[in-house]
């Protein structure tokens, strides 16, 4: 995949993945104000006191805050029509380090991660334009994320390996047990502790070998391929729509970084 | 000579799963973690941290003690949808909460003897969950409880579980 259409497409799907987490927020902004459970007046304790609380406090107030998610949505459709320019790139990343904050350091964990990971290409890739090469200053953008990518995978594999829970094949049956749509039903074919021990040792090899996805554009298609079912399962038994989304959003980068054939 | 450099930089990343450092805390630390992703995912069986609450209606007389409910599991649960992989707020929502709940675990075991958990902003966020739980619930509750249990599940379900904390009698209007 060329550099220019690695970075479209990485443009589209972040907008993509973006909107419509700014869409699941509106929909739970009673949770954000006052009377809800996430009441900024609580959680303005875990800022120190200073003027940083207190901008924060300015930007958190419940009109503001919707003012701003509903602000991201035209950003985005921007984004995901004409591409990134720097105001934009800044505008998003500070938004999503905003919305960070507000939750406490993350909403959905590993999605944010990802998000700002991507963020942080794009913005990174803006910023080297200012002063340099276009296409140098998207290629290393695009590595960014491609190294993140792969290093999201490989740690979440060996760290698997490391357990014995994973390597017997018990863990995956405890965790879909405890999902959000568990436990179980006492026939699930899940249930299997043969099943179980190979679904967790394909994941486990699977994940381990994702630094091989560089290699050549085949084996990083394939790589994508898998990891696409991968977070569609996760979604499905974990209700983690967002991180099919988040990391749906790196993929150009893997295809367009195998495709630079640095090892061959 | 790149592929040294990628060789090398994998290898690190191992190692530090073999070898572990001090972990640094700190309030901003926290709230910007997301610019340190450790990337592991659903790593580790073991204890887990789960909610159990339960309420009391408003005493008749200012004498009467209070009839507590039984406790409940504050724990979600939600039906499966395909277009959830567009829209899942409510399943989200639901996640953090439960997100929360082992915040308020890992505030807990990281407190000094002499300090008092209402002071926590987890502990705090974790009451109105559980005041938000239990009136919907029953509607007219005054008062509410709750208790953070360490709960070890095996593959064939539970297997032990050991009370972490309960809370003082909340007032839930």
């Amino acid at each position: 995949m060329p550099v220019s259409s690695a970075v479209r497409a990485t443009e589209v799907l972040l907008a993509l993945s973006m909107l419509l987490q700014t869409l699941e927020y509106l929909r739970m902004r009673q949770a954000l104000t006052v009377q809800g459970l996430w009441a900024w007046p609580v959680q303005r304790a875990d800022i120190p006191a200073g003027p940083v609380q207190k901008l924060l406090d300015l930007l958190f107030a419940d009109r503001a805050m919707q003012g701003h998610l509903l602000l991201r949505l035209p950003v985005l459709l921007l984004l995901a029509w004409h591409g990134s320019d720097l105001a934009l790139a800044v505008f998003l990343f500070a938004s999503h380090v905003l919305m960070l904050i507000r939750w406490r350091g993350a909403f959905n964990g590993g999605s944010d991660f990802m998000t700002l990971v991507v963020l942080t290409g794009l913005l990174s890739a803006q910023l080297v334009q200012l002063g340099g090469d276009p296409h140098l200053a998207w290629r290393a953008g695009l590595w960014y994320i491609c190294l993140q990518s792969i290093t999201s995978y490989f740690m979440s594999g060996w760290v698997k390996l490391m357990q014995p829970e994973w390597r017997n094949g018990h863990a995956m049956t405890i965790f879909l047990n405890a999902a959000i749509y568990g436990p179980l039903s006492a026939s699930s074919f899940l249930r299997r502790p043969w099943l179980a021990r190979l679904g967790a040792w394909a994941f486990i090899g699977w994940e381990c070998a994702a630094p091989l996805a560089l290699l050549h554009p085949l084996v990083a298609l394939v790589f994508c391929t898998i990891a696409l079912l991968f977070h569609f399962l996760v979604f499905w038994f974990f209700g983690l729509n967002r991180f099919f989304w988040a990391w749906l959003a790196t993929f150009p980068a893997i295809l367009a970084c195998s495709a630079q054939r640095v090892f061959w | 000579m790149i592929e040294a450099l990628f060789l090398l930089y994998f290898l690190v990343l191992l190692a530090t799963l073999v070898f572990k450092s001090r972990i640094v805390t700190g309030p901003w630390l926290f709230l910007l973690r997301a610019f340190f992703p450790n990337w592991k995912f659903f790593h580790a069986t073991g204890n887990v941290p789960h909610l159990y609450a339960r309420w009391a209606l408003p005493p008749e007389a200012p004498s009467d003690l209070l009839q507590w409910s039984d406790w409940i599991h504050v724990f979600p649960r939600r039906p499966r949808r395909l277009l959830h992989l567009f829209h899942n707020a409510d399943t989200n929502l639901a996640l953090v909460q439960q997100n929360l709940v082992e915040h308020l675990a890992a505030d807990l075991n990281h407190m000094t003897a002499d300090a008092d958990a209402r002071a926590l902003v987890s502990y705090q966020l974790v009451s109105r969950l559980v005041c938000q739980s239990l009136q919907a619930q029953q509607a007219d509750c005054t008062h509410g409880q709750f208790e953070v249990r360490m709960v070890l599940d095996g593959p064939m379900g539970f297997i032990q579980e050991d009370t972490m904390m309960r809370s003082p009698v909340l007032a839930c209007r």
